[in-house]
């Protein structure tokens, strides 16, 4: 590799040393990066408009809605600016319940997904061919390609009363009735994790593979068994990684709705369900369904915020 | 006691790989079922639903239409995220550093069908027209977030000594980044790009709100699902699986071909 | 409104008299299997056409319409471009919400010209000020729809006309022939039995308004406007009820796609469903029928209407007007959509076995009515929150 940079240099250099000596590319270095000052206005000042206008904007539109009494505007009626819309949800309990099963069964299938993927991770990380690795992942993310819907309604046919596996069962004379598992918590969580867990081992991955193996060899010289080297070794190396994917699979499956929706049954209704159905159903109840989606998502936020407060490496390295 | 872990999680890596595609190789078996509906039993079997795809001009032209769409978006997110990156990476004591970083995040977190309304809304605020472009940007501002998150993890543990290095041997600021940390990205700028091409591929609601009259992949399925699950999407759905399998690997084969003459 | 209240929806009933929609009982639909793949093939090439446009002016430019898929025949479109120059842009939707939602967020300057509603749900854009009312003097073809449908009562709002009527649909019970009765699908209570308990499923939102027609109320509570209180009661009874018997339902959905993907699972035997996916089931052989149980039931229309501020509206009545000049068209969307045309005479264009799968028993058909809009927001307003209790619970 080393070689290759130098004889590639040779035929490259022309190329940049002719841009460098232009006399319009130089100005515009001098302005651009003239100064520390200028060098930093030039990476805030866009990345500062981005967010701003590009991810804070649309929020603050559904922010500005969740407290209007109604939107989209009627025919010869101005909106008027209320809070209604916020004390609904606390005045009727048939919000807070789905809202509190939505952050219980996330934080859940956040876990859940955790200890399926890590192994996995795990697995591809340190226990595989450093060139085998990247096929070994990619192969995991085959079946992402496909449709969130046309994957759902395969795990349908998987998991139905006449479905693959009740077949199966039957076939091999296990059971005589089919077993429900459609419509359950259990289908929705097959489902749910079957989309997340993507989210999750791709930073599990990362971290176990920046993982340098002379950590956990010097530990084994020390005598120390495999689950204490994996216990006080690996897993507080790896706590970024954790802390990141759960954080994204967490806020991410406490949005879910489609999945929920196709797969849950009378007794798993989510939160989303919920706030879509503002938006779907009841067209005029859009600022209601603001505000629903801007308490979920604070409270989601705040959830993730502290747990990644609490799992976190701490920032200045701990001495013991 | 370490081969009986090593055999443990090969097992764990096999279980999830079986969890992942039992259900896809029913999708590609459904398609194969002589009915309108996907199913067991299957009494008898066609080939006329994957025939039927690559007849359907409709189903080809809009693969087409969103495979250009995710790799806009990609080669948006991915010039945005860095940029981004690099800067909540330079200053880290920047006072409103945290801010940033969390309005950065900020997408990747709001529910679907809220964001995309509030994209739609605010597409028309904006004057931005329904159609390629909108739906480019909405893919663009869902995606940032993935790529800062992971570019900024490589970005982090890139040795200043390397940039300075190039500053010394009298490289501006702008060559030292291309020159060094862009190469150095490289691996993160892949798995992120990859990471976009797929929520883009697969997005169906944001396209769905800020689309005009051509319909991307997931939006064509989704309303041809009204009239039933039928083998013809299970078809759709195997064929594009395919068709971005065998782009990609032709993707991937010309820029290894690519390094290779640069490099000989 | 005053004198609205008792005036009842022209009942789908008086309709299959007038027009002889079904003239045999229908029997016990069992289907030889069938490779539809070929049939359906033959079936849409008989849309054989002549000139659908009379004086083939070509009038150039385009038109855009939101609609379901299978609603706008593909060979009706092709001829239609053919004939007058006009580019037909057709933007598939799933849901009414979704196309409520959209619509919403582009007026007052709409991309759309046509789009799909549910008679039902007039009232709703009608509000949101984005619908044009039609001028249906412009459709020369209006005649040909029929009148049960294109001068109902549910059709005319504040004195206008709102839509083309194209397609019309019931609430059905629907039911697996191998395990449930025709006796059981003579009854809704079916679906709370205990035979069936965990094998059932229904749209929760419809499920109440058939609930309060079972309990003997008027599930579109036009008869109960000005009368709040009476109103909330009803609806509050009607919530008990399901609530009550949430336990023996296996699934509350939401589209067609899936209470047919139930059926075929195996994972309900009965339910209550739109008829338009329950008759893509029946043609395809599944053990599956329907039936308008004793209690009643409600029927419902699609129609295509004009958006208001339409950027081709002049474009939007020569399509209408095409698409209404033929009766084959109606069954061509009938046969394509599963559900019942509009059209005059448009059966005459169905096979027996399409006729049978779309349509219904006389004394089945005595027990349908229309849904109505008038006492929309009072009773939407009371069924909302009642579904999300329901859900809840």
């Amino acid at each position: 590799m080393m070689g290759d940079a130098a004889v590639s240099r040779g035929d490259r250099v022309p190329f940049w040393g002719r841009t460098v000596s232009l006399p319009f590319y130089k100005g515009l270095v001098t302005f651009l990066f003239g100064s520390p000052r200028r060098q930093f206005w030039l990476l805030a000042s866009f990345s500062i408009i981005w967010v701003l206008f590009a991810h804070l904007g649309p929020i603050l539109q559904m922010l500005h809605v969740s407290f209007l009494d109604g939107y989209p505007p009627t025919a010869g009626r101005e909106p008027v600016m209320t809070l209604a819309n916020y004390e609904r949800f606390f005045s009727e309990s048939i919000f807070i319940l789905p809202f509190f099963r939505t952050l219980a069964f996330a934080s859940l299938l956040t876990a859940a997904t955790l200890v399926i993927t890590y192994p996995v991770a795990y697995f591809l990380a340190r226990h595989v061919r450093r060139q085998r690795q990247l096929a070994l992942l990619l192969l995991l993310l085959i079946p992402f390609w496909v449709g969130e819907i046309v994957r759902t309604y395969a795990i349908m046919i998987l998991l139905g009363n006449n479905g693959a596996v009740n077949l199966l069962l039957r076939w091999l004379g296990l059971v005589d009735r089919p077993i429900p598992f459609m419509y359950t918590g259990f289908s929705l969580s097959i489902g749910i994790i079957y989309l997340t867990a993507l989210y999750m081992l791709l930073p599990l991955y990362s971290a176990l593979e920046k993982l340098p193996a002379s950590y956990s060899e010097a530990a084994a010289d020390l005598g120390a068994g495999g689950w204490t080297r994996f216990r006080r070794i690996t897993l507080p190396l790896t706590r970024e990684g954790i802390a990141s994917g759960c954080t994204l699979v967490f806020l991410i499956s406490s949005g879910y709705y489609a999945t929920p929706v196709l797969l849950g049954g009378p007794a798993t209704t989510v939160f989303a369900e919920t706030v879509a159905r503002f938006f779907h159903v009841a067209g005029d109840e859009w600022p209601t369904g603001a505000a629903f989606s801007c308490l979920m998502l604070l409270t989601a936020l705040a959830i993730a915020g502290a747990f990644n407060r609490l799992v976190s490496p701490r920032r200045v390295g701990a001495g013991g | 006691m370490k081969r009986n872990s090593r055999a443990f999680l090969a097992c764990a890596y096999w279980a999830f790989v079986v969890y992942l595609f039992v259900p896809l190789m029913l999708m590609v078996m459904m398609g194969f079922k002589d009915s309108k509906f996907i199913g067991f039993p299957i009494r008898s079997w066609t080939l006329e639903w994957y025939l039927g795809v690559f007849r359907d001009t409709e189903v080809l032209s809009v693969f087409g239409y969103s495979l250009l769409i995710a790799i806009l978006s990609t080669v948006l997110s991915l010039a945005i995220g860095t940029w981004i990156a690099a800067f909540l990476n330079s200053y880290r004591t920047f006072p409103g550093r945290m801010l940033v970083f969390g309005l950065t995040l900020l997408p990747a977190v709001v529910p679907g069908i809220i964001s995309a309304i509030s994209l739609r809304i605010y597409a028309r605020v904006l004057g931005i027209e329904p159609g390629l472009w909108a739906i480019v940007w909405s893919h663009a501002v869902h995606n940032v977030p993935f790529v800062v998150l992971v570019v900024i993890a490589r970005l982090s543990t890139l040795p200043p000594s390397q940039t300075e290095a190039a500053r010394d041997l009298g490289a501006d600021p702008l060559i030292a980044f291309i020159r060094v940390t862009v190469p150095y990205l490289r691996p993160a700028l892949i798995g992120a790009g990859i990471f976009c091409l797929l929520l883009s591929f697969d997005d169906f609601v944001r396209s769905f709100f800020l689309g005009g009259y051509d319909p991307t992949l997931p939006v064509l399925i989704f309303t041809r699902l009204h009239s039933g699950m039928s083998p013809e999407i299970n078809a759709i759905a195997t064929v594009a699986l395919v068709l971005t399998a065998i782009v990609g690997i032709w993707a991937e084969r010309s820029m290894r071909r690519m390094r290779k003459e640069q490099n000989a | 409104m005053p004198g609205v209240e008792r005036r009842y929806g022209l009942s789908i009933a008086r309709m299959s008299k007038k027009t002889t929609l079904v003239e045999k009982p229908m029997k016990r639909i069992k289907l030889e299997r069938r490779h539809f793949l070929s049939a359906t093939a033959a079936a849409s090439a008989t849309i054989a056409a002549p000139s659908i446009i009379r004086p083939a002016r070509a009038a150039g430019g385009e038109v855009n319409i939101w609609t379901y898929t299978n609603f706008v025949p593909d060979a009706f479109k092709e001829q239609f471009e053919a004939e007058t120059g006009i580019k037909v842009n057709i933007r598939l939707v799933d849901d009414q919400g979704k196309q409520f939602s959209l619509l919403a967020a582009e007026a007052p300057n709409p991309t759309v010209d046509i789009i799909t509603v549910a008679g039902h749900r007039f009232l709703q854009f009608i509000d949101s000020d984005l619908l044009a009312p039609l001028d249906t003097a412009r459709i020369t073809n209006w005649g040909n729809i029929n009148p049960v449908f294109s001068e109902s009562d549910w059709a005319t709002i504040n004195g206008d006309k709102w839509g083309a009527p194209i397609l019309s649909g019931a609430e059905i019970f629907a039911y697996n022939t191998d395990i449930v009765s025709e006796e059981e699908a003579r009854t809704w209570s079916t679906l709370f039995s205990d035979s069936h308990a965990g094998q059932t499923a229904y749209i929760i939102q419809d499920m109440m308004s058939i609930i309060m027609l079972y309990l003997g109320y008027d599930g579109n509570m036009v008869e109960y406007i000005g009368n709040e209180e009476k109103a909330a009661s009803i609806v509050a009874e009607a919530r008990d009820f399901l609530i009550e018997n949430k336990p023996k339902v296996r699934k509350y959905y939401d589209s067609g796609a899936e209470v047919q993907q139930m059926f075929v699972n195996q994972d309900i035997v009965c339910g209550h469903a739109w008829n338009g996916p329950i008759a893509k089931l029946i043609a395809d052989g599944f053990p599956v029928a329907m039936s308008i149980p004793d209690e009643g039931s409600y029927g419902f229309v699609y129609t295509l209407n004009v958006a208001n501020n339409a950027p081709n509206a002049d474009n939007a009545y020569t399509f209408l007007n095409a698409l209404l000049a033929s009766s084959e068209i109606g069954a061509e969307m009938s046969r394509a959509s599963g559900y019942v045309s509009t059209y005059k005479d448009a059966q005459q264009h169905l096979s027996e076995l399409e006729i049978r799968s779309a349509s219904f028993p006389d004394d089945q058909l005595e027990h349908l009515q229309f849904f109505r809009a008038e006492a929309n927001e009072m009773k939407y307003g009371l069924v909302d929150p009642a579904v999300e209790q329901i859900k809840a619970a």
